[in-house]
């Protein structure tokens, strides 16, 4: 294990880690602030395999319990995200102000695959990134902002009262800024 | 240091109990029986089944008897029709949960689960079934984790990281979507930490572990050897 870890981390990113893990300090359950730290470091915005395995061995905490960790909370990704992120609330206030359409007509316009009714009927949170690794596309359950329903949030970036057309001027602004 | 007793009523007899002592711990010593499912004896109680509820006089809300400490005084009651519908549903909503088809299952006729569910009288299930799609695991070579049969009892868990020290099962995601992992969510057969002890298997109360070889209906589970193991390592519950 220990080798392996080694391997398939680059020298940077191990230092990064060892760097995070020593200002913890060994406190009870630093192993959230740890996750979140390097989560925040990577490029991608997520923790791969070989991330969380490095990051047991050196906290010599189990494997089992660092990826119990880290598919428990919603805020750590496995798998990588794009480099920006709309995020549609699917609150009670927002899905009656519409936001269920806004979901589906955003997917639409970035290509996604649309719900899968089998799996739940859409209750569950939807985190989707486009094949370009550009766009992700996920929900959340309130911003705690229900005045402004329905609510988007473009990359940390509240938008109140989104409709189709204002989520499509955001897309459009932010394929402008990467050309 | 001797540890302070402690009177309590269970079930309106009146009886000692040791400070520190859980209901369920203290009933037991009494020859009190409290239905349990996640609970065996020498593990941490975690009151994930909560079918060990008990009323507690003075107060409305209801208690599991595994993790909630005797205090003096305490007035407890373990039956009631109340107490039964209550752990009839949780029994309920357990099967609803997986796909529990015990007249295929290696347990059958030896699960904790199903005589359970006999003993509270439950046959039906007024519930619709949720009959996810979840896998089964045969990449260990002397062991089976059949998802399909796991109540999340967290046994397993418990037995690993308590008693062998390998810690190989952890639970990943959370609600509905909770499932037993090995490792980083590897194959049995690939997890690094598992010794192949089986403790595991024999505390799992239902078919979800089993060993290999078994038909339906020859797989007796050996809780008896996990308890007895842990006095006399004396290992602290």
């Amino acid at each position: 294990m220990h080798e392996m870890a080694k391997e398939l981390l680059d020298a940077g990113e191990r230092d990064f880690i060892d760097q995070v893990i020593a200002s913890k300090n060994e406190r009870p359950g630093a192993l959230l602030g740890i996750l979140e730290a390097v989560q925040e470091h990577h490029p991608h915005k997520y923790l791969p395999m070989e991330t969380l395995e490095y990051i047991a061995l050196k906290t010599r905490t189990p494997l089992s319990r660092v990826y119990s960790v880290a598919t428990f909370y919603a805020l750590f990704n496995l798998q990588p995200q794009g480099d920006n992120t709309i995020c549609i609330c699917r609150g009670t206030a927002c899905h009656t102000r519409g936001s269920r359409n806004l979901l589906e007509s955003l997917r639409l316009e970035l290509g996604l695959a649309l719900e899968d009714e089998s799996d739940g009927g859409g209750a569950d949170k939807i985190l989707q990134t486009t094949p370009d690794q550009k766009f992700t596309v996920r929900t959340v359950a309130c911003f705690g902002q229900c005045a402004l329903a329905p609510v988007v949030e473009v990359n940390h970036h509240i938008c109140g009262h989104a409709n189709e057309r204002t989520l499509q001027r955001e897309i459009q602004t932010i394929e402008r800024g990467s050309e | 240091m001797p540890q302070k007793k402690l009177s309590v009523r269970i079930d309106g007899e009146l009886i000692s109990a040791l400070e520190g002592q859980t209901i369920l711990q203290a009933a037991r010593a009494n020859g009190k029986r409290i239905p349990t499912l996640c609970d065996l004896e020498g593990l941490t109680p975690v009151g994930a089944c909560r079918l060990c509820i008990v009323e507690i006089s003075g107060t409305d809300r209801l208690f599991p008897a595994c993790t909630t400490p005797v205090q003096d005084g305490m007035s407890v009651t373990t039956v009631s029709p109340k107490l039964t519908q209550y752990r009839r549903v949780s029994l309920e909503l357990l099967f609803v949960e997986r796909n529990h088809t015990c007249s295929v299952c290696v347990s059958n006729g030896h699960c904790e689960l199903q005589a359970m569910a006999t003993e509270m009288g439950v046959s039906t299930v007024r519930f619709a079934y949720n009959y996810p799609k979840l896998d089964v695991d045969l990449s260990h070579p002397r062991y089976v984790l059949d998802q399909n049969r796991c109540i999340l009892c967290t046994r397993c868990v418990r037995v690993c990281a308590e008693l062998e020290g390998a810690h190989v099962w952890e639970v990943t995601s959370r609600g509905i979507h909770s499932r037993i992992v090995g490792d980083l969510n590897q194959k049995w057969g690939d997890a690094k930490g598992c010794t192949s002890c089986g403790k595991c298997v024999q505390a799992c109360p239902t078919g979800a572990l089993a060993e290999k070889g078994w038909a339906v209906e020859e797989m007796v589970k050996k809780n008896d050897n996990i308890s007895s193991l842990v006095r006399r390592r004396g290992v602290q519950a």
